[in-house]
């Protein structure tokens, strides 16, 4: 039969696909079963306890039910801070915008809301003075002037923001003095402060994601970049023109100098950064930074204590996944999961692929071993915010991670298999082996199905468990309150630099308690644009104090601190060999 | 053949010796025939097989304005552009065959075909599923179909199709990998597993679905129970390089670098341009911190494909790791280049449903 006998004909004809570029990266990684149950339990549950403790905002952040533009896709970050020295954790949430634009007296503006204790806040936005409308998008806080309050960065797309704490619950805005505004059309994504140079000032990094244009960027569904499982969405990252690094360095009298040239940063080109991270990941006593990057390789700034940087994430392991793919980088979370010593980064990526656990050995040198420790069965989340965090304090670094996909569209078509709105996850450590998903054992808080972005962690009830909050798209933030039943043994550490800048951003924090080790990072901004509380929390599972502090300071000293007991918060202070309690 | 001599006129037999002429299976047919569609086309169709195609298009073209909707004149002429290769011209009327003959499985196979090879395959795939409401059992028509959506990464429906033909015949052994193939780009690891069993069940003496079960097993975490089943694919065909790969490069995964080597060797030895295994023997080697050898491992996939960039960046890490920072910086610059020169390399592509 003559039809038959074409077939093979058609058949031979067929050539290899033609695989066309898509708008963001992925990987069409399938899920990886999760190993067995490990049957232990698990007690930190989480509630939702936002409207209770009058955090209020509603996020604004471009259309509900579509997008049209990249801008309004990627949300904003949130900070647990203390603001006003009252030992409380406040709120300071990043806010967005719409493309329509909203009148003066009604356009969505960043919130502060200050902690006043018993588990509620108060709007403290209008006296403060960050209650600025438009494209917000990440937050780190830091003390550039050493004046022993934490000032505030917020990046945005148009001028930046850098806001000097008064002292009062009033905020000034600095930037365009301070010379760190930068230019009209950037679209900052990332910052962190950083005493890059170790002369006891925190200078400032700051990340762009993109030189963005409504007017040129072509409209949804235009381009192979503008699809997603063929459905025509908004067009980017790819094809659109990419970001860049800036380098701020604090001159010490409230003014910067832009230094991306000199110190190597501004030869990184072609990125589309997001989160940035800055620890000491070599432990040489200097900081590096960490970059997560979306459809682009990440960037790992090595320091080289010359006050230049040369980016290191290829060689070191830490640019792309384990075969050699971009990724679609948006979080960060930094820790040292195995207690070896090392910190370790985690990062959260695109759909259809999975997060990054890039464990350190020696420093520089990375290994993602995402699959080997049980994180890769959940590829179907776009990941936002991430953290290693002892969510039930047991002595090991878990990992809590906050989800949502970027096409509301997806809400609206049967044929692809993913929603807009999804749940956050829970990973539980299991002894620096591997992590196993305890997000169904994790209470009402983590069945909410949002289009979650930044999470800042801290403990704002003092009761002695890290709670979690989080930027959710077009609703109200969420407060997941941590319902850790009481017994479980922890302490915290509030640094202060005297020769350091006093919030001790850059310091790495060592304990040993139980004969176990276990370290921490202090760090201006991680997770997804996001600040977490300064103060370092440790679980110490059953132990009833600590046995020996090691600070690292980021002027490079090493200091320790003797035996402090678990229950409580501990001030160290560079140079005093003490440990004082805070009450 | 259908129809025979005694129904020589009826449509469905000149298509029939439409075919069969053109395949130079009935020679001598030619008539001196009265001038209407029917006799047109068949003079058409005597002369076509004399080589005297331009005579017969334009009988052909004749009785189409006798009778536009005639439909052997309009197959015979698509038919000839198709076989012609001009495509362009080949598809009017091969669509107006099918519009008017919506029952005749070959003109909507042949419209198919011919937007197939205009790169036109979503119009391929209509086309095709037409065909397919005709002949509902044409499984071969399903392994085109499921290639042809596969290309146009509608793996869910490529999936769908390779899944009916294998139920339609499970007796044939690779519609089975057919079907496991198009279940794994679809994402459906929890079917291809299930065909995959029925595989090695079926044909217990096969390397390939003993591979194939073993591959499912460990990809849904029970990898104990896949490992009799990678020994059984090895032993049935030492020769097959894909069980040798895949056991290494797990027990790479695993952070069992010494014990990977020997695996890895093997596959890369029975198949020495296979560039995944080289790239896993040089991680498993930088495991164990060989890494002259880990370099040569590299540098063979190089040479074997010099546009691949991850060869380059695991050169990168390698050289870092022995602070040799001048080549691990020139191994990643080379590696970024080629990234960007050979986009294909490391992306992947998402799937998508075919639009209705």
């Amino acid at each position: 039969m003559r039809i038959q006998s074409l077939l093979p004909l058609c058949l031979a004809a067929l050539v290899p696909a033609h695989l066309p570029a898509q708008g963001v990266a992925s990987s069409n990684a399938q899920p990886v079963k999760a190993l067995e149950a490990s049957g232990l339990p698990w007690e930190a549950v989480f509630v939702d306890v936002a409207d209770d403790a009058g955090l209020d905002l509603v996020f604004t952040y471009g259309g509900r039910e579509t997008k049209d533009y990249i801008i309004e896709s990627n949300g904003s970050g949130v900070a647990f801070l203390d603001y006003d020295g009252d030992s409380r954790l406040d709120v300071f949430l990043v806010n967005g915008s719409t493309l329509a634009g909203s009148p003066e007296a009604d356009a969505p503006t960043s919130r502060l809301y200050r902690n006043v204790g018993d588990g509620q806040f108060e709007d403290a936005t209008a006296r403060s003075g960050l209650g600025r409308s438009g494209w917000g998008s990440a937050v780190c806080a830091g003390d550039y002037d050493n004046d022993g309050r934490l000032d505030l960065f917020v990046a945005y797309w148009g001028r930046d923001a850098l806001y000097r704490n008064l002292g009062d619950g009033r905020f000034s805005e600095t930037a365009p003095t301070a010379g760190v505004a930068g230019s009209p059309d950037e679209w900052s994504s990332g910052c962190t402060f950083v005493d890059y140079d170790r002369d006891g000032l925190l200078d400032l990094l700051v990340s762009q994601y993109q030189q963005f244009d409504p007017g040129t960027a072509p409209p949804p569904g235009k381009t192979s970049n503008c699809e997603w499982k063929g459905m025509p969405v908004y067009c980017g990252p790819r094809g659109l023109p990419f970001g860049g690094v800036t380098l701020y360095r604090n001159l010490g009298d409230g003014a910067f100098e832009d230094v991306s040239e000199s110190a190597g940063v501004r030869d990184v080109r072609d990125y589309y950064a997001f989160t940035a991270a800055a620890a000491d990941f070599d432990g040489d006593g200097w900081q590096d930074i960490y970059i997560a990057c979306d459809s682009t390789p990440s960037i790992l700034f090595v320091n080289n204590r010359d006050g230049t940087f040369t980016d290191y994430a290829t060689e070191a392991g830490v640019a792309f996944n384990e075969h050699g793919f971009e990724q679609g980088g948006m979080g960060i979370g930094v820790g040292d999961f195995n207690a070896d010593g090392w910190l370790d980064l985690v990062k959260t990526n695109f759909a259809d692929d999975y997060p990054n656990l890039y464990r350190s050995s020696e420093g520089l040198f990375f290994e993602d071993i995402c699959v080997r420790a049980g994180l890769a069965s959940n590829p179907r989340y776009v990941g936002w915010g991430v953290e290693f965090v002892d969510l039930d304090n047991d002595g090991w670094q878990d990992i809590f991670q906050a989800n949502g996909h970027v096409y509301p569209e997806l809400e609206r078509q049967t044929k692809i298999a993913e929603t807009y709105a999804q749940s956050n996850l829970v990973y539980r450590n299991l002894a620096g082996k591997r992590f196993e998903d305890v997000t169904s054992l994790s209470g009402e808080g983590l069945r909410q199905a949002r289009s979650s972005r930044g999470a800042a962690f801290g403990d704002f009830d003092d009761d002695g468990d890290l709670d979690v909050v989080v930027m959710n798209m077009a609703e109200q933030v969420s407060l997941l309150r941590n319902d850790l039943p009481p017994g479980g043994s922890w302490i915290r550490l509030a640094l202060r630099g005297t020769l350091s800048n006093t919030a001790a951003i850059g310091s790495q924090v060592t304990i040993e308690a139980g004969g176990a080790r276990q370290t921490r990072a202090v760090m201006s901004q991680s997770s997804y644009v996001s600040h977490n509380d300064l103060r370092v929390h440790f679980g110490l599972g059953d132990a009833l104090h600590v046995d020996s502090i090691r600070v690292r300071w980021p002027s490079g000293q090493e200091e320790d601190f003797p035996k402090a007991a678990a229950g409580a918060t501990w001030l160290l202070e560079e140079g005093s060999g003490e440990a004082r309690e805070v009450p | 053949m259908t129809g025979g001599r005694g129904r020589f006129y009826s449509r469905r037999a000149v298509r029939a010796l439409v075919i069969a002429a053109w395949l130079g299976w009935l020679p001598g047919i030619r008539a001196q025939l009265p001038s209407n569609p029917a006799t047109l086309t068949d003079r058409g169709l005597g002369l076509a097989q004399e080589g005297r195609v331009a005579e017969a298009a334009d009988l052909w073209q004749q009785a189409l304005k006798t009778a536009p909707d005639y439909f052997p004149a309009l197959f015979n002429l698509g038919y000839m552009h198709f076989s012609a290769g001009r495509l362009e011209n080949a598809k009017p009327f091969l669509a107006r065959a099918a519009a008017v003959s919506p029952s005749d499985f070959n003109a909507h196979y042949l419209l198919g075909a011919t937007n197939q090879k205009l790169d036109r395959g979503d119009e391929a795939l209509r086309a095709w599923n037409r065909a397919l409401e005709v002949r509902p059992d044409h499984v071969q028509l399903m392994q085109v179909m499921a290639v042809e959506y596969g290309k146009g990464r509608y793996h869910r429906e490529a999936a769908d199709i390779a899944m009916r033909a294998l139920r339609l015949r499970p007796d044939i052994e690779d519609l089975h990998y057919m079907a496991i193939h198009a279940c794994r780009e679809a994402g459906d690891l929890d079917a291809g597993l299930k065909v995959a069993a029925d595989a090695s069940t079926r044909y217990p003496r096969s390397a390939r679905a003993s591979f194939e079960y073993a591959w499912h097993l460990q990809k849904d975490g029970r990898f104990a129970e896949a490992l009799p089943f990678l020994r059984k694919a090895i032993q049935l065909d030492p020769n097959y390089e894909e069980p040798h790969f895949f056991y290494g490069d797990w027990l790479v995964k695993q952070a069992r670098y010494e014990e990977a080597l020997e695996p890895l060797g093997k596959a890369v030895a029975l198949r020495t341009d296979y560039i995944p295994a080289r790239i896993s023997m040089a991680r498993a080697l930088m495991g164990v911190k060989k890494w002259k050898e880990a370099v040569d491992a590299l540098e063979e996939a190089v040479r074997i494909e010099p546009r691949h960039p991850q060869p380059h960046l695991l050169m990168s890490q390698v050289y870092f790791r022995l602070r040799d920072r001048p080549k691990a910086r020139a191994a990643k610059e080379l590696s970024l280049r080629l990234r960007r020169q050979n986009p294909t390399f490391l992306e992947a592509v998402q799937s998508r449903p075919f639009p209705d």
